[in-house]
């Protein structure tokens, strides 16, 4: 076997894994990689983030629920875990940075992590600032870290009306960044209703919302 | 709305019922008109700002919240900080939920030297005039009175020149004030032109806000000097225009004022102003002063409304309807002391109505 | 049920439970929080104040007119009634009640969970003096458990917990939904100490075994037996009707929520929808028995105009109005906090206007 087919058959592997939500295998496919002398940034980008692009199709397809993808993600990120320290410093994408968090007034985070999850999975830089998140945080976050990109989760209908308050606050300092928004009384209506720039109904669309937003490139 | 049981079926539409005491008839109840402006945005779902900024925006609003908790006041524009702006200040919008209305945030006279320089505005143009202009259109479709705000002089004054500024002249510099308060004259009666111009002169009903002029800020020889004869101009040159009757809410603290305020006349012909008070001033006294000729309307505490329980925002309507139905010849309306907060629970304005549902009809 | 003579706010929605047919679609708008600032009150009071909680929702329904009926119900149930910690609403963001501390995150926490001294933790003393409000105005009492199996469970382990264990430790999973079901059981039964079985009728919100975090078949498995169970057992206690709250998408479980009873010796129970379950699809899937309610979106009385929620609620009452056991005129989940009230009143207007049946 060439060292091509060999790469194209551990990533497809270390794909699978993830989809497959097996994290111990997920963990051993990319020690191997590592040991085969792969580089780590590839195996996360054509590997992990590639099985988590299929978790997201799948949830959208009512294939997954969230039970899997929360299985998923654990999968993934063991995998990362391990590869991290061998990623050199200069293959960092810039694809862009984004600070996420549910607003203030609402604890429910599960959305905002797969959220979290599928831009680390395509390359973003994530900054997460939890839940029930002050809204000046928002801001603050965004001036210090020169984030290209906030999104901001809400599940509740009271705490969807906090959204328009950070977007004002944020334009009011820099109206250049970007806002995504989602959760699951949030709309494409709400977009043009509270000055948003983006909004994703899942987890993986949050990803091409992101990536349109910032004028990058899709990727396969 | 829903009345459950309601004691007494009324019979009359709210345009009927103002109709009547305007004309010194029996109404079926005491008219209810609460001075209500922000709250009606916050009830359909816009800004605060709305009501100031948006004159189409506004006018719905409050309709749509009058005929929800079914009173009698028809839809006004106005704000008390009436003036900054309209000659050439800038004015800051309420933005945060504890802002309640519009605040001048850069004074037009801002020296003894700009005094001499304030030109009078285009009022065709000026601040918020146009948006006045808009709003009174929908007054005139909707068959409304026409209430074009002409706030009170020396509340005007205060605003081109801040207040405390106002208050250091009228002592060290008066011939200042007097010149300002020759301008804000001038100013507000081109106003009434332009809407005599504009309308059918029978059908409007000016409004004047005056709230600087209390006696938590001046004193009564102060009002005596500084305000009687210009207020007292307005009003008579707006009566000469053929204007018949004024609305003028008397705001705040203003006991000591009464005696020169019934020396200005807010109607002709027998056609009574409206006089509304805060909660200051009695209302068995404010009746028996202006009560001949004037509608009398007021005079419960916002402080409770927004505050206060619903039995005692009840309470204190009902002490205000039997003091009011005293007036002769039924010229009392049930009124807010002044504008009814913002923020003040939904609720406790039902149970103003429920208080005239329940204690306002006339036997 | 009280069927006296006085009528009470709820009385339409009670004739409706009786099997009478009313003059026109009840309107219960399924309200909380936004009654208590309606009256002045933070909404904290909805959640920890039985008696402002109570009036608040009832001088609010005679307010507008609604057909009531006050509630005691906050989706968080279960992590404060196992000893977990939750942090009643603050800010103006916050709508209800939120959990700050689960009280079972590992098998072995779950192993260990006791079932709490039935009446005595967290919301049910709350819920019970509320309960007693409702009694003396005759009011239907609307009680306990509050929530479903299954979003009980969530809360007392967290829902990522839950999720994930319905994969890896299935047993965990059957542990806790067994102990969570005990739970609700047992203070279901503390109502109908209290009160008049006949006139209780046991709420129970059930938003975590939507689609949107589950699969049909993770329902059949992890939420069907034990929430049939629940229902079986509240009817024995001579319970006649059951209100239930199917919050979000649950479309593909509604297959199994027909396996549920809602309803005993011919009365129907009340099932409302959220604004995703088709409304004509609820009908005909569970009208011959049971009252349909719902279920116009929640977003649309927050943000839409008068004219737009005037428009859906017409459309929903025509559809609904073809459901031969009734149906009631329903948020499809509560009434946002924020909600402009001039929204609430097209509510009430449209049911005035297409509300009566001919």
């Amino acid at each position: 076997m060439s060292a091509l087919q060999e790469r194209q058959e551990l990533l497809h592997h270390i794909r699978d894994a993830v989809v497959d939500y097996d994290e111990e295998v997920t963990v051993e496919l990319c020690s191997n990689a590592i040991q085969v002398g792969l580089d780590a940034y590839d195996v996360v980008a054509n590997g992990l983030a590639l099985g988590m692009e299929e978790v997201g199709q799948l949830y959208e397809q009512k294939e997954y629920f969230v039970p899997e993808v929360l299985m998923c993600s654990d999968a993934f990120y063991a995998g990362l875990q391990h590869l991290k320290p061998h990623i050199r410093s200069d293959a960092a994408t810039g694809s862009g940075q984004v600070i996420i968090g549910t607003v203030e007034g609402d604890v429910h985070d599960i959305g905002k992590n797969l959220v979290k999850l599928m831009l680390e999975a395509a390359g973003f830089v994530v900054h997460d600032l939890g839940k029930d998140v002050p809204l000046d945080k928002f801001v603050q976050e965004q001036q210090r870290t020169g984030a290209d990109i906030i999104a901001l989760s809400a599940l509740m209908t009271t705490s969807m009306l906090a959204i328009p308050v950070v977007i004002e606050k944020m334009r009011a300092v820099n109206p250049n960044v970007k806002i995504l928004i989602g959760g699951a009384p949030v709309s494409q209506e709400s977009v043009d209703l509270y000055g948003a720039d983006g909004y994703a109904e899942t987890a993986a669309r949050a990803v091409d919302e992101a990536r349109r937003l910032l004028d990058l490139p899709y990727q396969e | 709305m829903a009345m459950p049981s309601p004691p007494r079926q009324e019979t009359m539409a709210p345009h009927e019922r103002m109709g009547a005491i305007m004309m010194g008839q029996k109404p079926d109840r005491v008219p209810f008109s609460p001075f209500i402006f922000g709250f009606c945005a916050k009830n359909v779902g816009l800004p605060v700002s709305t009501v100031y900024e948006d004159a189409e925006k506004s006018f719905f609003a409050q309709l749509r919240t009058a005929e929800m908790y079914g009173y009698d006041g028809a839809p006004l524009y106005g704000y008390a900080s009436y003036g900054g702006w309209e000659f050439g200040g800038d004015i800051k919008m309420p933005r945060s939920r504890w802002e309640q209305a519009p605040v001048v945030a850069h004074y037009p006279v801002e020296s003894e030297e700009d005094v001499d320089r304030l030109e009078l505005p285009d009022v065709e143009r000026a601040g918020s005039l146009p948006i006045s202009m808009t709003f009174s259109r929908l007054q005139e479709k909707f068959g409304m009175p026409i209430t074009v705000q002409l706030v009170g002089v020396v509340t005007l004054v205060g605003e081109l020149c801040s207040v405390d500024r106002m208050c250091r002249w009228m002592i060290k510099r008066p011939e200042l004030v007097h010149k300002l308060m020759r301008k804000a004259v001038d100013h507000l009666v081109d106003v009434a032109k332009l809407w005599v111009d504009t309308f059918p002169v029978e059908r409007m009903q000016p409004f004047v806000g005056d709230a600087t002029s209390a006696n938590q800020v001046i004193s009564p020889k102060q009002f005596e000097e500084f305000a009687l004869p210009y207020q007292k101009e307005v009003h008579e040159k707006v009566l000469d225009m053929g204007v018949m009757s004024m609305f003028n809410h008397i705001c705040g603290e203003q006991n000591l004022n009464l005696p020169f305020w019934r020396q200005i006349p807010h109607g002709r012909d027998g056609v009574p102003g409206i006089l509304s008070f805060g909660h200051e001033v009695d209302l068995t006294t404010a009746i028996e002063m202006f009560g001949e000729d004037n509608i009398i309307a007021g005079n419960v505490e916002p402080r409770l409304i927004q505050n206060g329980t619903p039995e005692e925002v009840f309470a204190a309507c009902v002490a205000c309807l039997e003091k009011g139905k005293q007036a002769p010849n039924y010229r009392y309306m049930l009124m807010a002391g002044c504008e009814v907060p913002v923020e003040a629970p939904p609720y406790n304005l039902f149970t103003m109505r429920k208080a005239v549902m329940e204690h306002g009809f006339y036997d | 049920m009280h069927t006296g003579n006085t009528p009470t706010v709820a009385d339409r929605l009670v004739r409706l439970i009786h099997g009478e047919a009313p003059e026109r679609v009840p309107f219960v708008p399924f309200i909380l929080g936004f009654c208590a600032k309606d009256a002045g009150y933070p909404v904290s009071v909805t959640y920890e104040d039985a008696e402002k909680s109570f009036y608040t929702q009832l001088h609010t329904a005679e307010k507008y007119g609604f057909d009531g009926t006050p509630l005691y119900f906050y989706a968080s149930y279960g992590a404060w009634e196992f000893g977990g910690e939750v942090k009643m609403p603050q800010s103006q963001w916050e709508q209800a009640t939120m959990i700050t501390q689960h009280p079972a995150e590992s098998p072995e926490a779950v192993e260990a969970l006791e079932l709490p001294p039935v009446g005595a933790t967290g919301s049910v003393p709350l819920a019970l003096a509320f309960s007693r409000y409702q009694a003396e105005h005759q009011l239907p009492v609307i009680g306990a458990p509050q929530v479903g199996v299954f979003t009980a469970a969530g809360n007392i382990s967290g829902v990522s917990k839950l999720a994930r264990w319905l994969i890896k430790q299935p047993e965990t999973a059957h542990t806790l939904l067994r102990k969570a079901t005990d739970h609700l059981v047992d203070t279901v039964g503390l109502w109908v100490e209290h009160f008049d079985p006949a006139q209780v009728l046991p709420f129970i919100g059930e938003p975590t075994a939507s689609n949107q975090i589950i699969s049909p078949q993770q329902f059949e498995t992890f939420v069907l037996p034990y929430q049939r169970e629940l229902h079986e057992k509240i009817l024995d206690m001579g319970i006649n009707s059951i209100v239930c709250h199917i919050c979000g998408d649950q479309t593909a479980n509604l297959p199994h929520w027909q396996q549920i009873p809602f309803s005993r010796d011919g009365f129907p129970g009340l099932l409302s929808f959220d604004h995703r379950v088709d409304l004509q699809q609820a009908i005909d899937l569970f009208g011959a028995d049971n009252i349909i309610t719902g279920n116009v979106e929640p977003r649309m009385i927050q943000d839409g105009s008068p004219d737009e929620v005037y428009h859906l609620c017409v459309e929903k009452i025509t559809i609904g109005k073809t459901a031969p056991r009734g149906y009631v005129l329903m948020s499809g989940c509560e009434v946002p906090v924020q909600a402009p009230p001039d929204n609430i009143r097209a509510m009430v207007q449209a049911i005035e206007d297409h509300g009566y049946y001919r």
